[in-house]
């Protein structure tokens, strides 16, 4: 008996063995919720996995509130499209967290085709004490029954559950590569290559659809919509960014169809950096508005770019994320690693931004000083609770020690997906199947 | 990491029609090609990855395009480079070492035309593909929703997606080579594009087109296939349901020479 419950304990803990990397394993989306205590993770397999930070205890200081896991649960099922043959994928694209509300948590998970809302609870309490069936749920023969009793409610393990409480579907023929949650706290939108709708968050069998860029003969397409973001305090603001390097921000209240920008955002081409994959590496594969609402920043393929919202006609900085690539983009393009999509993020204060690059190297930008650092996500080359050392590319000439020379790098190893709490400097960054999650330096 | 063994100086020496641009220009047309024919073996390509495919090939294009509009010696050594390259392919070309005038803008026409009718075939098919965003340029396989993507100009549906999506093809593929090449390899540049499609369908289609510049006795002689073709309801020019707006004029100036030439019944 004893050994039976340890067997049962092993399949409910959460298990992942990191010597071999499945596919399925493979991590998709990071997203801290808007207090930091909960921070999501999705994967190629349709998980999800949801670790809390635990709270902070005066008799282990160092250990200054870590991550376990809170809960996980299989978000989306590999499905099949019989009408046009197709299998759609599980793969969790974006998880993007509702504000808390109650004693819930809610999030929103998106495969290619369909947005799910989960809520995510917790039971500590059951019940006991039915007058109709007994403690192990056999139903009691009514004829058997002579006393009444109140049922009461007795602690009980901690149980997280996850339920789905609303599936969003049918509304996409494209893949979906964006949701976002509007201010409002009522409505969210889904993105995909040619069209934006926006949905209730209450009704699933209706969305309007705000943004179309399918044009009438398909033959004449040559852009399409990477990403999207609301505006984080104006509920009638968005925007969204082109496979050409462009981002519109436009107005709902403007008219119902949102296909006329209000503003539009683009730098113009620099004619001495031009080469056959100007446009490739000019698509923007994120955009993040601050949490401030006043800048943007997108991602294209060599750098980050911070905007004002006010000035539409250059980004006010321009961040070189790993320009020593740009002599090898023919490669790049030979082993479609120009096609990587990175993510790009914000830290609390708008002051410092984030995004990924490849051999596991991430790189920050601390806008105010103008400084940059390298760090690198990888297990062999930083114990637990070390200070990360900064990492540095050697693009020609002579080699320093502890530097690595760009055809060194590993292009598999890269780290498209990173969060940052919304508060602390606290990050999580996804390195293939394997979440790092490191924090400032505890004086 | 360099790519197919050459290598590539700094962006200094990176001049347009130079060598070095030259075998790039090779180089990314190989992958474009390769890429391109890759995805369409996929169930279903990624749709931003298909757009950013198809618009460096149109860029390549209007690279070799503006080439031979410029002037002759970036066109020898782009064209010597194709040489070399076909040679080493195991390509089975003619040797062209000396080159007059006339020879050689034909060689170079020709070989603009081979990669041109190539990225033109590649457009179309990959346009089939986006289409449909399922399997690639088998047009059986098309969903029956698949012909209310395209509405005609006249904001009618078309009839049949299978039929008229690849007239519209065949017609947009061939006005862009119209545009872009003297009339003698029209027909030639019509034939190899047609080689590639199972001509029993489209047979009224094809005669018509051939059709097109040759005499009044022919014209008649197509005549009843055109009538046998169910869009088709009187030699007036109303417009047909469904029917590309190119091929409607032709039909109008077919009928106007028919008007012309044979008396009326």
């Amino acid at each position: 008996m004893e050994e039976e419950s340890d067997c049962r304990k092993i399949n409910n803990s959460f298990l992942r063995d990191h010597n071999y990397a499945t596919e399925a394993d493979i991590i998709s989306t990071v997203e801290f919720n808007s207090t930091g205590e909960l921070l999501a993770t999705g994967d190629k397999g349709g998980r999800v996995v949801v670790f809390q930070r635990e709270q902070e205890s005066k008799n282990q200081p160092h250990r200054r509130g870590e991550y376990n896991v809170y809960s996980t649960f299989q978000s989306h099922e590999p499905e099949f499209d019989y009408l046009k043959s197709l299998e759609i994928e599980e793969k969790i694209n974006k998880i993007r967290w509702l504000p808390q509300q109650n004693a819930a948590y809610f999030l929103l998970s998106t495969n290619d085709k369909t947005v799910k809302l989960w809520k995510i609870s917790e039971r500590d309490k059951r019940p006991e004490g039915y007058n109709l069936k007994d403690e192990d749920g056999r139903i009691r023969d009514p004829g058997t029954i002579t006393t009444l009793r109140v049922p009461v409610l007795r602690p009980m393990d901690l149980m997280v559950e996850a339920t789905p409480r609303r599936v969003f579907s049918n509304a996409h023929t494209y893949h979906i590569n964006s949701i976002s949650v509007n201010s409002d706290y009522e409505t969210f939108m889904s993105t995909d290559d040619l069209r934006i709708n926006l949905w209730n968050l209450e009704i699933t069998n209706r969305s309007f659809n705000i943004v179309d860029i399918k044009p009438t003969n398909m033959e004449e397409l040559t852009e399409v919509i990477t990403a999207a973001e609301f505006h984080p305090h104006q509920c009638n603001t968005f925007v969204y960014s082109s496979s050409k390097g462009s981002i519109r921000l436009c107005d709902m209240r403007a008219s119902a169809l949102c296909d006329n920008h209000s503003k539009f955002f683009e730098e113009p081409e620099d004619p001495s950096n031009r080469s056959f994959f100007s446009e490739i590496i000019s698509s923007i594969s994120d955009v993040k508005f601050s949490h401030s609402g006043r800048y943007l920043m997108t991602r294209d393929y060599l750098t980050v770019k911070v905007w004002d919202l006010n000035m539409e006609s250059k980004p006010l900085e321009t961040y070189q994320v790993h320009d020593y690539l740009r002599s090898k983009l023919c490669s790049l393009y030979e082993n479609d690693c120009i096609f990587d999509k990175f993510e790009c993020v914000w830290n609390g204060s708008d002051s410092v931004i984030m995004t990924g690059s490849y051999n596991n190297f991430f790189r920050m930008f601390d806008r105010n000083t103008k400084r940059d650092v390298t760090l690198e996500a990888s297990r062999e080359n930083s114990k637990p609770r070390a200070i990360l050392k900064p990492r540095k590319v050697c693009v020609g000439g002579k080699r320093r020690k502890d530097e690595i020379s760009v055809d060194s790098l590993d292009f598999s190893k890269k780290i498209l997906h990173t969060a940052w709490h919304p508060y602390e400097n606290i990050i999580a960054v996804a390195a293939t199947n394997n979440l790092y999650i490191f924090q400032d330096k505890v004086n | 990491m360099v790519a197919k063994g050459q290598k590539r100086k700094i962006h200094g020496d990176y001049e347009i029609g130079g060598s070095v641009w030259a075998s790039q220009l090779q180089s990314v047309l190989d992958i474009s090609m390769d890429k391109f024919h890759h995805d369409q073996a996929l169930v279903e390509p990624s749709l931003l990855r298909s757009v950013l495919i198809n618009n460096t090939l149109r860029q390549v294009q209007f690279e070799v395009e503006s080439l031979s509009v410029v002037g002759n010696p970036k066109s020898q050594t782009y064209t010597e480079l194709q040489l070399e390259s076909d040679f080493s392919r195991g390509s089975p070309l003619m040797g062209h070492n000396t080159h007059t005038d006339e020879d050689f803008m034909a060689w170079s026409s020709e070989d603009e035309f081979s990669l041109s009718s190539a990225i033109s075939a590649i457009l179309k098919d990959l346009d089939a593909v986006i289409e449909i965003g399922g399997p690639g340029p088998c047009v059986s396989q098309r969903a029956p929703l698949g012909s209310i993507e395209n509405v005609t100009r006249d904001g009618k549906f078309t009839q049949s997606g299978l039929r008229t999506e690849r007239t519209s093809d065949i017609i947009s593929s061939s006005s862009k080579i119209d545009t872009m090449y003297p009339s003698g390899l029209q027909d030639v540049a019509l034939d190899k594009l047609l080689l590639d499609i199972d001509t029993t369908v489209f047979e009224p289609e094809v005669n018509f087109l051939q059709g097109f510049s040759v005499t009044a006795d022919e014209l008649v002689k197509c005549l009843p296939s055109m009538s046998k073709s169910s869009s088709l309801d009187s030699p007036s020019s109303s417009i047909c349901h469904g029917q590309a707006t190119w091929e409607i004029h032709e039909i109008e100036h077919v009928m106007d020479i028919l008007m012309r030439t044979c008396p009326q019944s």
